[in-house]
């Protein structure tokens, strides 16, 4: 067992006793209405994914106010009110399993949002499956989450794949004496798939792959690692891991001397915490995105286009919304959707509705693929620059020129 | 040959921060026989004591060092004061439990208050060249205040009165009370020196890596293997624990990739576990 693992495990068994006060100190009074229709979030609102949790937080429930303040959600002839029940799972994956079963067996939920992150959506929509109940995922991107044949699990990002090839396509044209590229990536769900899937697109795009590793969850050096891809004189270096992993990984970059004229992290600078963190060591690293608010999308919903999102966001929070305040307010919209065409509450007839899901929002299209996930389309290249970001591709919706990484 | 000289560097300067990390916690076990599971979170206090005084007010992290080590020593102080005397003398288990308890709550309230984003102090300082071993100025700082921290405190220990009062507690507390040694107060000045060096540590380390409340477990864990493969208690011990800790994760992560390197140090602290409990440097016991 891990260390980490040994602390959690301990945590979890020492504070079993405590969790039980904290889900009955939070349930929601009056929720017994029969006319709501009842959405049910396992929220990582404390310990390590806490900040990702909130984002999801924000935009749940500034979609939840927009659809009732115009009345509710239309089902049928009538119009229903949405509430929106959340319970702390403190960022275990264990506790998230628990208490999405206590959202559908206690709670009554019609719908799940899954959590951050493709590990713990994996596990929520585990217990979806169960008791059939729609799931909808906002932030999995792994196919290895969808492939499990559940047939109520639909997530509103594309495949990690439409992020690698396009990439190494892109770069090849930008910068066309790339040839080598160096893998370094978090052994963990979506880190590792990104940097597997990079190292074959490169590789099938004519690339070298000259080093690729994985570093464990827990690692707070990356010295090591870095000090071999130095000796390795990579053109393209490419990390994948949390925004901690990269900034620390950033900065023993700088201080090693380690460099190439194309640096790019996932999903580093698709947060304003990662260009925060660094500061003007951000400049010039490159990414991908499932979503920017300099896209322009209309579509339908209680947002029309992106900028109606981004205003209202802005106006809310005062800061600019990520991919993940994107996505997850989409997913809303496609619980919308799906009631409006399906006209019942029917749990067979929901699913069904949801899955034939084909619709235009300020997100961009969501129509979801036989294995639930959003379909592949071009999806953003991003770069910071002045500390901050700009969209180089794809062409309609770009506002920068790539830019080599400073020396 | 380059390579392996960059690989020692990186090693020694991760192994003197590892020291600085584990010292506090070792004489609180070593002393006290708590196994204090708030030193992870303590260390980000500190961290976070550094990054607002110099986010906010410009305060060089350097200076703050005297600072955060006062507010921190009078944190232990109380905290041994107020709650952990009350069960020092009970089984490890209960000690655990509370220290356990304890930081549940700090942890909490620092992610309540400072959410877990990764905030860093930007103060990039640069690297020096030794010949082709590039030695990162901060790191090299970092590697120089652990170094002297950890020698502080082992002067303290040998030569002051409270030092050699806190050994003979460790060696024996029945005797010690006899000669006149207020166990009690020992005892809290003990885990304010311990709290002291978490905080201390935290400041050294806010210069180096992103501070966030995410990794308070890990560094709880790195200060166990370091105890375990130093020698509890023991200043030199905690020393010589965290540079084998960091040489060996620092090769291991060269020659089998960085996914091995954090395994290596456990297989080590395994292996010594097996042929040398007492740890490398616990043959003498405490001093």
């Amino acid at each position: 067992m891990s260390r980490q693992g040994f602390f959690r495990s301990a945590r979890l068994a020492l504070m079993a006793g405590g969790l039980a006060t904290g889900i009955f100190a939070s349930v929601p009074a009056g929720a017994q209405d029969a006319d709501t229709i009842k959405i049910g979030a396992p929220l990582a609102l404390t310990g390590g994914l806490a900040d990702e949790g909130k984002k999801q937080d924000i935009v749940w429930k500034m979609w939840v106010e927009k659809v009732n303040d115009a009345g509710g959600l239309q089902v049928g002839d009538k119009k229903m009110k949405v509430e929106l029940i959340e319970y702390d799972y403190q960022s275990e994956g264990q506790r998230a399993a628990q208490l999405a079963e206590k959202l559908i067996t206690d709670d009554k939920v019609q719908f799940l949002f899954a959590p951050f992150g493709s590990g713990h959506t994996k596990i929520v929509a585990g217990v979806g499956e169960r008791y059939q109940v729609p799931t909808i995922a906002c932030v999995a991107s792994s196919e290895s989450v969808f492939d499990q044949s559940f047939s109520h699990l639909f997530g509103t990002l594309s495949p990690n794949g439409g992020m690698t090839t396009a990439m190494v396509k892109f770069f090849k044209q930008k910068f066309p004496d790339t040839k080598t590229i160096a893998v370094l990536g978090r052994d963990d769900v979506f880190p590792k798939s990104m940097a597997e899937g990079i190292a074959k697109a490169a590789e099938d795009g004519g690339l070298k792959v000259v080093y690729k590793e994985l570093y464990p969850v827990g690692t707070m050096d990356h010295a090591a690692a870095l000090s071999s891809i130095k000796a390795a004189k990579p053109d393209w270096i490419y990390v994948t891991g949390y925004t901690q992993d990269l900034i620390l990984a950033r900065k023993q970059m700088q201080d090693l001397g380690v460099t190439a004229p194309i640096v790019t992290m996932v999903t580093g600078p698709s947060y304003k915490e990662f260009t925060e963190g660094l500061g003007p060591l951000a400049n010039g690293v490159t990414s991908s995105s499932w979503w920017h608010y300099a896209t322009s999308y209309k579509g339908q919903g209680v947002w029309p286009t992106t900028a109606d999102f981004y205003s209202d966001f802005k106006a809310k929070t005062g800061g600019d919304p990520d991919y993940v305040h994107g996505s997850c307010a989409a997913a809303g919209e496609v619980i919308a959707d799906a009631l409006k065409r399906a006209g019942t509450l029917d749990k067979a007839k929901v699913r069904d509705a949801i899955a034939a899901t084909d619709i235009q929002t300020f997100y961009g299209p969501i129509k979801f693929g036989p294995n639930g996930m959003n379909l592949v389309r071009e999806l953003p290249i991003i770069q910071v620059q002045d500390e901050a970001i700009k969209v180089l591709a794809p062409a309609d919706i770009k506002n920068a020129d790539m830019i080599a990484m400073p020396k | 040959m380059a390579i392996y000289l960059q690989t020692i560097a990186n090693g020694l300067m991760l192994g003197a921060l590892y020291a600085c990390l584990a010292v506090g916690f070792s004489l609180v076990w070593g002393v006290l026989n708590v196994i204090n599971m708030l030193h992870g979170s303590f260390i980000i206090l500190g961290g976070y004591l550094t990054y607002f005084a110099w986010h906010y007010y410009g305060i060089h992290p350097i200076v703050m060092l005297p600072v955060v080590a006062l507010l921190m020593f009078a944190l232990g102080f109380v905290l041994q004061r107020g709650a952990i005397n009350r069960v020092v003398s009970a089984p490890v288990l209960t000690t655990l439990t509370l220290t356990f308890g304890l930081d549940m709550i700090l942890y909490n309230l620092m992610t309540y208050w400072f959410t877990a984003t990764p905030r860093r102090i930007t103060l990039d300082l640069g690297a020096a060249n030794l010949g082709p071993v590039v030695l990162p100025v901060d790191r090299l700082l970092g590697t120089g205040l652990a170094l002297l921290l950890t020698f502080l405190l082992y002067a303290v220990m040998r030569g002051s009165n409270i030092g050699r009062a806190i050994v003979a507690v460790r060696m024996d507390r029945t005797a010690a009370e006899l000669m006149g040694i207020r166990t009690d107060r020992i005892y809290a000045i003990t885990f304010g020196i311990g709290t002291l060096m978490a905080g201390a540590a935290g400041v050294v380390f806010a210069l180096v890596f992103p501070i966030t409340t995410n990794v308070s477990g890990t560094w709880l864990g790195k200060a166990f293997v370091v105890c375990v493969v130093g020698g509890l208690g023991s200043v030199p011990g905690a020393l010589v624990g965290g540079l084998v800790l960091g040489l060996v994760e620092s090769f291991a992560g060269f020659w089998f990739g960085p996914q091995n390197a954090i395994t290596a140090g456990f297989v080590l602290m395994l292996v010594l576990l097996l042929t040398r409990p007492t740890g490398l440097m616990g043959v003498k016991g405490y001093e």
